[in-house]
């Protein structure tokens, strides 16, 4: 069972090898969209290549649920995440900070989850730890 | 030899444009598997043809409108090749009528053939090219028909339009994979498709209706496949480049 820092080194070997980004750039509160600049495209990829290095089935959806983007109307009212959407969120994303979130629960602000310690936390879990 | 060891996909490979187009990425060095569905004696023979030469290539049978056959062959070629970096969708088929007889079997032939073995296949390649390689080149054999129809064709023109139309998509999202997608657009061109015209019109549509004073020749289009299979081709993507002697200007000889 691999320690937190052994995740944290081969995600961002990972991160570096999908987002083409420098090693330095990548640390635990990097977030992949706006720190990294990864588009649609990259997640599928960093899933693929995460799946690879780690020996795990990452099934569709389970780390980078696409319906939370997608703005669905039963989740968000005037462009903020409501209650409905921010259980949503929780159930899906386990393992996401979202203290911080639920203070602004801006919708474009979603993407903001996905950062490099969303990841590792959830391979901790993935990985028995 | 401009693509030395690269591995080519190209489907309806066993005659016309398809066999020019297997030829010529042969002859720049490629390892080409081509597709095809019930020519067996043509496919044999070319590929019997192009392995004397000192050439790889392999003719594997399937219907690309199948939704299975892509990722089978796809597959095939990785296992045996290790790679895809050229896929070539030529396999196409004609089922021309008026409009208002068409039926739904002579409609759905063609968009099943022509546009949806297009996807299958773009799909079977899109992992190992995007996500794998990143790099890849697909050339979509389209028809200056998508835009330049004459009566008979409204299920040839509406599947090479949407050929059209999802080479630009596919443009957009591949792109950032290094993988260009771009559509070859043949005029009139002297293959078994054409035959029929041509017995009945093609002196006139070559004297009076061809800048170049000429039908197309397999080769022709080959040429330009090449170009976008090859180094030249590497900032293009997303075109649909039209090979036609010129017909789509629409003049005619005075």
């Amino acid at each position: 069972m691999p320690s937190e820092q052994e995740i944290f080194e081969k995600v961002r070997t990972t991160l570096v090898d999908a987002l083409n980004v420098d090693e330095d750039e990548v640390t635990l509160a990097s977030r992949l969209r706006g720190d990294l600049n990864a588009e649609s495209i990259d997640f599928l990829d960093i899933v693929f290549r995460l799946e690879k290095q780690f020996g795990v089935k990452i099934p569709r959806e389970e780390l980078f649920p696409e319906a939370i983007f997608s703005g669905d109307p039963s989740f968000v009212t005037d462009g903020k995440v409501n209650a409905a959407g921010l259980k949503e969120l929780q159930e899906k994303l386990p393992f996401a900070n979202l203290a911080e979130f639920a203070k602004d629960p801006r919708i474009e602000k979603v993407e903001d989850l996905f950062t490099v310690e969303f990841i590792v936390s959830y391979l901790k879990r993935k990985t028995g730890g | 030899m401009l693509l030395k060891d690269q591995v080519a996909l190209v489907t309806g490979g066993s005659r016309g444009i398809g066999k020019a187009i297997v030829q010529a990425l042969a002859r720049e060095g490629a390892k080409v598997a081509f597709v095809y569905k019930g020519s067996k004696e043509a496919a044999e023979s070319l590929e019997a043809e192009l392995v004397a030469a000192g050439g790889t290539v392999k003719a594997l049978q399937g219907d690309v409108s199948d939704p299975q056959t892509a990722q089978t062959l796809v597959s095939r070629v990785l296992a045996d090749w290790g790679r895809v970096d050229i896929l070539v969708n030529n396999a196409g088929v004609i089922r021309d009528g008026l409009f208002v007889r068409m039926d739904a079997a002579n409609w759905k032939a063609v968009l099943d053939t022509n546009l949806d073995g297009t996807f299958y296949f773009c799909r079977a390649a899109a992992e190992q090219m995007a996500l794998k390689q990143r790099s890849g080149r697909i050339i979509n054999v389209s028809s200056v028909a998508a835009d330049h129809v004459n009566a008979g064709q409204a299920n040839y023109a509406a599947s090479k339009g949407a050929v059209n139309a999802f080479t630009r998509a596919l443009a957009v999202e591949l792109g950032s994979r290094n993988v260009t997608v771009n559509a070859v657009a043949p005029g009139f061109i002297e293959t078994d498709m054409s035959e029929a015209v041509r017995n009945k019109a093609g002196d006139f549509i070559a004297k009076k209706l061809v800048p170049l004073r000429r039908l197309g020749k397999p080769e022709d289009i080959a040429g330009v496949v090449v170009f976008l299979a090859g180094p030249a081709g590497a900032y293009m993507t997303g075109q649909v480049l039209t090979v036609d002697g010129g017909l789509s200007l629409g003049a005619v000889t005075a």
